[in-house]
């Protein structure tokens, strides 16, 4: 004979009622809830209202859909303030579900989204990377849409630096380990890694950031929204199994770190691409049987934020039955398997006539699943665990959150005009040196580790030029459907270093080159997703970085007709007291018609002319120059959106007309960069005069890294008629590509003289004693 | 199966061509859903099945040969060809398909890990070095084309190297070598992996069971019209697959 024991009891309840300041706030530090005083005390008016005290589900249901994370309490105002008025465009989702969802043709949309993922790379960077990409892109197939290609925009610390001291990890460990993690696991699902970013500050010393991204293609049709309205419908719970990694995650992700934060390991979740791999067959099969009335991927809150979001955007709510879900391990808590942030699980809703097709389809691809819950009418949630009721909310005070209209302060302005030492240096030696350095280099260590072709799509490589000796692309071009040429260009990054001198004109600075980046390959930019990464919001001087990025994100959004379809906002990045520099860090996707016309950065010919597009900029503020230099500045450069505006219609004029041959815009490292990385592609040098450009100093002249300019090669039979077409804009002739040489003079005097591998050979290996 | 990938681009591959492919997932094979004996030609896609990370190919190749090794030789002795891409090679070789000669349970071939220690995705050309009947007729043996490489593991070591080396060119079972632009063999980053005699592509004796480390499928057009005049209008997936329907076509299936 055996008797059930009920050794303790499943959920236990909280004694919140009579609670003072002081034990609420001990209620919070107790059950990891990461909630203020303030926030515990909104609480327990509502449970006094209710007259009983919560169990622990509930309390820990709160936190999850609390946290900073979940519901943006600190920027949420200030979002909606900004971003409310702008318009779609040519977006059918934007800022609405999981992934943005914009139009690609008349019968495709494309869908897209980039989420930060710091916190847990911080502390576990090879698993947190990997979870990026993994999390990433169940956003985008939760939209029903075939994810076509992965992005990473990747910030770390002085990897060259050994002195680094405290506990934290080196930043050269980081850096390898993330790399690793977005490798193993992107090269493993199948799906290309075709752009991002790369950046070394001493500001991410110990506050690394990983910003992951996907972009995927629908019918438009089949695109499957983050909500559920039908009641009777079931819940079902797909992919990998719950267990305890990733719990508190969320609450994690908004605290800021300190020394002592490594030990909380536990809270990083672990990835398998092994079971992602078919989930994503299986799941874009029944949507595309139509078998799903709506979907949601598990990230941050797990089942608690899912299953609330999800019901409360289409009016209904659910009653789950905790103990259906299929567990990694015996004897979890029913709070455990509520707020678990386990990889690799989606949440379907179903009608129950579908059931037998669904089971059918995971059955042959090998995926576990279970039905969890139900879809009722009414507002209030309720969660069993066996016969035991765990949780009965109300769904829209669960999962609205508090907002915050935090005190911001705006930096003051104070012209600090960078002071240039002598023009005593040797030009040549100085570009070695700076091509060199890690910020300048090339990217080629970590872009090779990645897979960028599966699929076989890929028109434009991250890499481009001659075979094995390629330079870097602006943004990568892919054609993500078989019957048609149309293409998608996609780039992220961001000017951080401009937007620490000043977060207005940096912030347009980094809008101003994603933009470049998608036009110089002839597509024609359509939305704009955005991952916002700051310090601590509670310090009036960065909620004001953050208030000025959104404004003047929004204002070139208004200008130039782009609609922000999707986003995340991550805050707190701070070690032991000091922020990161703002990094407003930018995806910008386009849409090209015709991808066989598609323009790459690699210099192709010897002989032809070499124009520059946009008028001149001789600012030196917030550019790779000064910071290699370490000089201070505090102006950064203007950028003019009006030109912008006229540029990108011409450019595209000249891209169908094919007048282009070769394209790069002037960013990082300023005029002399963007030339030679135009050279390296296929060892085709340049002759060029800077004395037509303006009557600036020579120095800034070839750094400065403002304005809105391309570099171009044009034949010699198209030069009349591409002068012709940018008859209202100006251009500025400044020489020709040779075979090899490059050979560069300002009013009469060479400044620079010398081979291309001279120069090459330097930016080759810049990274080679790091990773 | 689960981490197989590559098979979109393989499948569109097919397709280009003007045949009818189907995808078929191995617990089709092993619920004895499908039969291979229906199919003209098989394509084992690249990938990480399994995720590869006990050896790349393993479990695929143990679970392909519980459910349907005899089907799958019978399929190979009727002459249809058979084409492993990537980890599909490693799991040819690991079912003893390739190069062959002991049949199974043998492994003659490795296919080990990059000489650089990491993951190498890169382009790269390879030349025709064997009269193999799919592709003679196809491939100019002077010409490098080029050709996408992405892998960990792909480095061909030959076991007891100084005699079976030798027995596999003499057989005309080396089907790609790695080369230059210029068309002359060896040396990294050319050859990506290491591999002996920078061998890419390897057959059986008969020649029609195929592995190669390139992804053909990958590069099926040359989509840019600038690329088309640096590196000639048709790609080598194109040529590829050209061949193989033709050489379908003329066994008669």
């Amino acid at each position: 004979m055996s008797e059930i024991n009920h050794v303790e009891p499943l959920s236990e309840t909280v004694q919140l009622l009579d609670a003072d300041r002081k034990k609420l706030e001990q209620i919070s530090l107790d059950m990891s809830l990461g909630l203020s005083t303030e926030e515990m005390s909104m609480l327990q008016n509502y449970f006094l209202n209710l007259g009983r005290n919560p169990t622990d589900v509930e309390m820990q249901a709160m936190a999850q859909a609390w946290s900073e994370h979940c519901c943006y309490k600190s920027s949420k105002f200030y979002l909606k303030k900004y971003f409310s008025g702008l318009e779609k465009h040519d977006a059918m989702l934007a800022m609405e579900d999981d992934a943005g969802v914009v139009s690609f043709d008349d019968d495709y949309a494309y869908v897209v989204k980039m989420e930060s993922h710091n916190h847990p790379s911080a502390l576990e960077p090879y698993g947190g990377a990997a979870t990026g990409v993994g999390g990433i892109l169940r956003d985008i197939l939760c939209m029903g849409a075939q994810p076509v290609g992965l992005l990473d925009s990747i910030y770390f610390g002085e990897v060259w630096n050994n002195s680094i001291k405290g506990k934290g990890l080196h930043p050269r460990f980081v850096l390898n380990n993330v790399v690793g993690g977005i490798r193993d696991y992107g090269n493993r699902v199948g799906i290309p890694n075709i752009a991002g970013s790369v950046e070394f500050d001493k500001c991410f010393n110990n506050s690394p950031l990983v910003n992951a991204g996907c972009i995927g293609i629908v019918r438009k049709d089949k695109i499957s929204r983050s909500l559920i309205s039908k009641v009777g419908d079931l819940l079902l719970l797909v992919g990998g199994r719950t267990g305890r990694d990733g719990i508190h995650g969320v609450n994690f992700a908004s605290a800021i770190l300190t020394e002592g934060s490594e030990e909380k390991k536990s809270v990083v979740q672990l990835g398998n691409p092994i079971i992602k791999e078919p989930l994503i067959h299986a799941v874009l099969e029944a949507n595309e049987d139509g078998l799903i009335d709506g979907m949601k991927d598990l990230g941050g809150g797990g089942l608690s934020s899912s299953v609330g979001e999800i019901c409360l955007a289409g009016g209904v709510s659910a009653i789950v039955q905790l103990d259906k879900v299929l567990l990694k391990e015996e004897g979890m808590k029913p709070w455990e398997i509520w707020v678990s942030e386990s990889q690799e699980r989606m949440l379907l809703a179903i009608s129950p006539e579908n059931l037998e097709k669904i089971s059918k389809i995971f059955h042959n691809w090998d995926i576990e699943f279970s039905i969890i819950g139900e879809v009722v009418s009414g507002t209030s949630l309720v969660l069993n665990y066996e016969k035991e009721k765990v949780l009965d909310l109300d769904l829209n005070f669960l999962t609205s959150g508090p907002v915050y209209c935090r005190n911001y302060e705006l930096p003051k302005k104070e012209m600090l005009e960078y002071v240039i030492p002598p023009e005593d240096l040797d030009l040549k030696v100085f570009l070695q040196k700076f091509l060199g350095a890690p910020s300048n280099c090339t990217r080629q260590n970590i872009l090779r580790q990645y897979d960028h072709t599966v699929r076989g799509d890929t028109v434009i490589r991250p890499l481009t030029g001659m075979t094995n000796g390629e330079t870097h692309s602006d943004a990568s071009v892919i054609k993500p459907l078989e019957h048609s040429m149309k293409g998608l260009a996609v780039t992220a990054g961001s000017r951080y270093d401009m937007v620490a001198v000043d977060p207005m004109s940096g912030t347009f600075g980094t809008m101003t080159e994603a933009y470049l980046n998608v036009l110089v390959t002839g597509a024609k930019p359509s939305s704009v997703v955005d991952c916002l990464n700051m310090g601590n919001p509670e310090e009036p001087k960065i909620m004001g970085q953050l208030i000025q990025v959104l404004e003047s994100m929004s204002e070139f959004c208004t200008k130039m007709e782009l609609p922000v379809v999707a986003g995340n906002v991550s805050l707190y990045n701070q070690y032991s007291g000091s922020n990161i520099k703002p990094v407003p860090n930018i995806m910008m996707v386009g849409v090209m018609d015709d991808v066989s016309k598609a323009i790459s950065a690699d210099f192709k010919e010897t002989g032809n002319h070499i124009f520059i597009i946009g008028r001149e900029s001789s600012s030196l503020g917030g550019s790779q120059y000064l910071k290699f230099r370490n000089i201070d500045s505090n102006t950064a450069p203007w950028f003019d959106m009006d030109e912008l505006k006229q540029i990108s219609e011409k450019y595209r004029e000249a891209y169908s007309r094919e007048l282009i041959l070769s394209a790069h815009d002037v960013s990082n490292g300023g005029l002399i960069q963007t030339l030679l990385e135009m050279s390296f592609g296929f060892n085709k040098g340049f002759h060029i005069d800077l004395s037509d450009i303006s009557d600036a100093r020579t120095l800034e002249k070839i750094f400065s890294e403002g304005g809105e300019r391309i570099v171009v090669e044009v034949k010699p039979e198209n030069r009349e008629e591409f002068i012709k077409v940018f008859d209202e804009v100006k251009i500025t002739e400044i020489g020709k590509t040779t075979s090899g040489e490059i050979n560069v003079i300002d009013r009469n005097i060479t400044i620079l003289e010398g081979e291309i591998k001279e120069f090459k050979e330097p930016w080759l290996h810049g990274l080679d004693n790091f990773i | 199966m689960e981490g197989t990938n590559n098979e979109y681009e393989a499948f569109q591959s097919f397709k280009r061509v003007g045949l009818d492919p189907r995808y078929v997932h191995v617990n089709e094979l092993r619920r004895k859903t499908v039969s291979l004996e229906e199919f003209s030609s098989i394509f084992l896609p690249g990938g990480f099945s399994a995720g590869d990370y006990i050896r790349a190919g393993v479990i695929l190749a143990n679970r392909i040969a519980s459910s349907s090794l005899n089907e799958l030789r019978e399929f190979i002795d009727t002459g249809k060809p058979v084409i492993g891409v990537c980890n599909g090679f490693q799991v040819l070789c690991e079912l003893g398909f390739l190069p062959g000669w002991s049949y199974e349970n043998q492994r003659e071939i490795v296919l080990g890990q990059n000489t650089s220690n990491r993951y190498e995705c890169r382009n790269t050309y390879i030349r025709l070095t064997s009269d193999n009947m799919i592709f003679k007729d196809f491939f100019n043996r002077e010409q490098p084309y080029l050709v996408p490489v992405a892998h960990a593991e792909g480095k061909i070591q030959i076991q007891n190297k100084s005699v079976n080396l030798e027995k596999l060119v003499d057989m005309g079972q080396v089907l790609f070598r790695y080369s230059d632009p210029e068309g002359n063999f060896g040396s990294y980053p050319w050859n990506p992996n290491g591999s002996d005699h920078d061998i890419a592509a390897i057959s059986n004796e008969n020649g029609n069971v195929i592995g190669l480390m390139p992804h053909p499928e990958r590069m099926f057009y040359r989509y840019r019209n600038a690329e088309k005049k640096i590196f000639g209008e048709t790609a080598i997936g194109e040529v590829f697959f050209k061949a193989i329907k033709q050489y379908i076509s003329k066994i008669g299936y």
